[in-house]
């Protein structure tokens, strides 16, 4: 089996880093080394992916379902990417160094990783929920840029998205 | 499947095909939450309503509707985003909170405040 990542199909930030990981992951001929799925909307669908893994810590951050049936998560979890790579293995043993019995590299992935899960409101994810408070005032001054005119959007609601128009 | 081996979840999801039966028809007040798993408040809110629909459970009912599976049932009550809660009584809507905090206190008077207004 393959490992498999799961990621927030609903966030364009998440998506954009999901797509460039499958054409890594993909090569010219036979299977890819990673599959890469989107999260979806069905809880039973994923439980039968992953009997261990609910639909909300699904959401919460990016998982790998690794073949011997254990889940990497959050910045364990892009480390295991960086592993299976063929474009990013060079580099990706780093994250398995010890020194003095941590794994700083793997320490500071972890800390990038939540930044990262911090700042996707700022590349229009709306539906990532609250800011956390160092990023507040980015976004509003992101909002204020973009769309001087239109109030914030309110803090604890995900606007529906409109249906894309029907092929004329 | 085995539903055992699945986690139960003590809210009941609704769709279009059992919305009438178990909302529009149901005996006693029902609050309905139009949600979406990809929405992080509706994730957030979700402790929160579990506990006020186990508060409530024998004066309410605690539905939750997925917009991404049922999106023409949000249109039709005119859903703006998510978490919207939809309360319902006696097949008419009585009232809607869009947005909740993410605490208990916030979430039970989204469930029971349009009941007393």
């Amino acid at each position: 089996m393959t490992p498999i990542l799961l990621y927030d199909g609903e966030c364009g930030f998440c998506r954009r880093i999901a797509h460039w990981v499958q054409k890594a992951a993909t090569p010219a001929s036979g299977p890819p080394c990673l599959v890469v799925r989107a999260i979806g909307e069905d809880p039973a669908a994923l439980y039968l992916l992953s009997p261990q893994l609910t639909i909300w810590e699904a959401y919460a951050a990016p998982h790998v379902l690794m073949p011997d049936g254990s889940i990497k998560r959050a910045g364990e979890a892009i480390a295991e990417v960086f592993r299976r790579l063929p474009s990013t293995q060079w580099f990706a043993g780093i994250f398995a160094v010890t020194i003095g019995g941590v794994q700083p590299f793997q320490i500071m992935l972890n800390g990038a990783t939540t930044m990262l899960a911090d700042i996707r409101p700022l590349f229009g994810c709306e539906s990532c929920g609250e800011p956390s408070p160092w990023v507040k005032p980015l976004l509003w001054i992101s909002h204020r840029l973009k769309s001087p005119a239109s109030p914030a959007p309110a803090p604890h609601f995900t606007t529906v998205r409109p249906a894309p128009a029907p092929p004329a | 499947m085995n539903d055992s081996d699945m986690q139960v979840d003590p809210i009941t999801t609704v769709t279009a095909a059992t919305f009438e039966r178990m909302v529009l028809q149901a005996d006693r007040p029902v609050a309905v939450e139009f949600m979406s798993y990809a929405c992080a408040h509706c994730g957030a809110i979700e402790p929160a309503l579990q506990h006020a629909a186990a508060v409530l459970a024998t004066q309410e009912r605690v539905f939750r509707v997925n917009i991404a599976l049922d999106p023409d049932l949000a249109r039709s009550f005119a859903i703006q985003g998510t978490p919207t809660i939809v309360l319902f009584r006696g097949g008419r809507e009585a009232g809607r909170v869009e947005g909740p905090l993410p605490t208990q206190s916030s979430v039970l008077a989204a469930l029971t405040d349009p009941f007393e207004a």
